[in-house]
């Protein structure tokens, strides 16, 4: 296998499509829910996606909180066989987006020539929910999305459950998802952090180049995670599960496959503790996941040897929720061990092992949960590795054989309808892929990489 | 013969309606320990002011409140955001046997507030404001403020719940109750927080 291009999908798996500023993200408020539930967005959210602590019960929940006319059965013994809504709880979203950088990136065909700056996509995304109960104690979140930049049709963050209450203080479930974190109910971990839960799909490089397994969704929705876990008195969270691969579009899993597959089970903790005081909740949790992965990238067999990912993080989250005002601070810290068993014996890697760690700090401020300002400071660091993070491809190459990406994002929203957000977002980029001046080897500078994204967001 | 048949048909309907009755009790349990109590807190405790303390609360005001907000005559903003939803498929049956069930919990304890507030807030509940034409709190809400009927408990409510309820008396969004519409109409702001700081105390 040819270095230089295994280099460059190793780079791309670990950026792959999660990550702070990697994903266009997802959505998870969603109309369907208020549909069926009558009630207003505010009540589970405090500006979507954003999870108040009633939402995090309807969600641990199983989404079954129901006030719509049922179609019923029942057993003679009075056992509850089907409670369906009468109407399917569905809804819509739709993203249109503007992205222009400091720079323009270059042309990838014409040598010299610079691409268009400032790019207009409509949709960014556009999706269609199944959100809400499907039968007693079960329901679900299921998306599925156009992608405006992939001209396609995706399988997206997909969750169903079931739960049952044991008395007005526990709740017991067992949550299948296709997406590590994507079944947690705080906004502190990845997969729908708060407030940047949202950023362009066309950012320079796609994003840094570099970031933990944990941090978004890096296998791109190609796993199938079942977990089962516990809620208890509004305060104690518990979870175990695991994961295991599963690459949509395949007939058959060999060297075509090329998404990276998790080899067995992967297993998945996560801990939480929450105190709720007044219109006050504070979390403070830790998370963890460890993976054996094939680096699989369209040559590679699906056999010997692995990656092995050991991520454990920590998490914490505050919220004020008043009447006008609304305060939310997030943060989050990953840290991972790579074992590159797979990649160092392909010559893909300097080293045999790495290390690397995601940090993440947000503040974000709503009034009358319609004017919004938020603020994050964000940052990737590891260990240097001059076959993994290498100079030499433009916009997405390394400096100092270093993964670090740090920097600021900063958005000013306004939310005029509870299901309406227009988003002003700017990131500012101190360093991107291991330097901060002529970091990919061609002259390009950290700086150049800044965003302005401009974002408007329609649930209905 | 007829008697027989009386008898019959006698125990037939009383076992129906014991039924009947057991299964909306069962109901209301299930309703207030899986989905009420996600806001209300168990057994009616809730933790955030938004949503009242249900504990202890007068059956009759609960029946009254629950019907409001299914056919929404009680339309202040988080009964539109929580309550519509939530009411608009009770029963009559299942929203007397939640009533009873809340009604029959341990009621929570007020705690006292700035002592400044407290005085004036005593002196308009036991006494009103002539001045004002606002009438003692105590008449209707008892010396306790354990409420009677249709006429709720504020003992040991969140004090920014009631100062919410008080507001929206005022200005009209919360208008189902003609007699607090009519009370709040001349008062301040601080005679309102200083009357729900004393009430909630008790």
């Amino acid at each position: 296998m040819h270095k230089g291009k295994l280099r460059t999908l190793i780079a791309a798996f670990a950026m792959a499509s999660g990550g702070l500023l990697l994903a266009p993200g997802s959505a998870q408020a969603v109309p369907s829910f208020a549909r069926q539930t009558g009630f207003a967005c505010e009540a589970c959210h405090t500006v979507f996606p954003e999870l108040t602590p009633f939402g995090r019960r309807f969600k641990l929940n199983a989404y079954t909180i129901d006030n719509l006319p049922q179609v019923s059965g029942m057993t003679p013994s009075k056992e509850k066989t089907l409670a369906l809504n009468q109407l399917p709880p569905l809804s819509l979203m739709l993203q249109f987006s503007y992205t222009r950088t400091a720079k323009a990136q270059p042309d990838d065909a014409i040598a010299g020539a610079d691409a268009k700056n400032g790019q207009v996509l409509v949709p960014q995304q556009a999706s269609l929910f199944y959100a809400g109960k499907i039968a007693p104690d079960f329901g679900g979140f299921v998306q599925i999305t156009y992608d405006g930049v992939d001209n396609g049709f995706v399988w997206d963050n997909t969750d169903v459950r079931y739960a049952q209450s044991v008395n007005d203080k526990l709740l017991w479930g067992i949550s299948f998802n296709n997406n590590p974190t994507v079944q947690d109910p705080y906004n502190s971990t990845p997969a729908w952090q708060s407030p940047f839960d949202q950023t362009s799909s066309v950012l320079p490089g796609d994003g840094p180049g570099a970031a933990t397994l944990l941090d978004g969704s890096q296998f791109d929705m190609s796993t199938a995670g079942l977990s089962v876990y516990a809620y208890f008195n509004n305060s104690v969270y518990a979870e175990l599960g695991a994961y295991h691969g599963a690459p949509n579009g395949f007939g058959k899993l060999d060297s075509a496959v090329d998404v990276p597959v998790i080899d067995g089970l992967a297993p998945y903790w996560r801990l939480a503790y929450e105190r709720q005081w007044g219109r006050k909740s504070w979390e403070v949790g830790a998370y963890g996941m460890e993976a054996k992965v094939f680096p699989a990238d369209g040559t590679i067999a699906l056999s010997g040897a692995t990656d092995k990912y050991s991520d454990w993080a920590i998490d914490s989250q505050y919220q004020y929720i008043g009447d006008q005002n609304l305060l939310t601070l997030t943060g989050t810290y990953i840290d991972e061990k790579q074992t590159l068993d797979a990649t160092f014996g392909m010559g893909g890697s300097a080293n045999a092992s790495n290390t690397l760690k995601t940090f993440r700090l947000n503040a974000s401020y709503y009034y009358q949960r319609k004017y919004g300002a938020a603020l994050g400071y964000f940052s990737t660091t590891g260990s240097a590795d001059s076959g993994l993070y290498a100079q030499g491809d433009p916009v997405s190459g390394f400096a100092n054989d270093k993964p670090d990406s740090k920097g600021w994002i900063a958005e000013l929203d306004w939310v005029p309808y509870e299901n309406t957000k227009f988003a002003l977002q700017y990131t500012m980029y101190n360093k991107f892929n291991g330097g901060d001046t002529n970091y990919d080897g061609l002259g390009r500078d950290a700086k150049d990489n800044n965003t302005l994204y401009l974002l408007s967001w329609i649930n209905f | 013969m007829k008697k027989i048949i009386a008898f019959a048909a006698g125990a037939l309907l009383a076992s129906g309606t014991g039924v009947a009755l057991a299964q909306s009790q069962q109901d209301a349990k299930t309703l207030a320990t899986d989905v009420c109590s996600a806001c209300h807190g168990p057994e009616g405790h809730s933790i955030s002011p938004v949503f009242p303390r249900l504990a202890g609360q007068q059956r009759g005001y609960l029946i009254v409140q629950l019907d409001a907000f299914r056919n929404h005559t009680r339309a202040d903003p988080n009964a539109q955001a929580y309550m519509w939803g939530m009411a608009s498929q009770l029963s009559d049956a299942t929203i007397k046997e939640v009533a009873n069930y809340y009604a029959s919990q341990k009621p929570p304890h007020g705690t006292a507030g700035d002592p400044a507030l407290m005085a004036e807030g005593k002196k308009i509940y036991t006494q009103g404001i002539k001045a004002q034409n606002v009438q003692a709190c105590e008449t209707c809400h008892g010396p306790n403020a354990e409420g009677a009927g249709a006429f709720p408990r504020l003992a040991g409510q969140h004090v920014d719940y009631l100062i919410a309820q008080l507001q929206g008396f005022q200005s009209g969004t919360r208008s189902n109750a003609p007699i607090m519409q009519n009370v709040v109409r001349t008062m301040t702001p601080g005679q309102l927080k200083a009357a729900a700081t004393y009430a909630a105390s008790k």
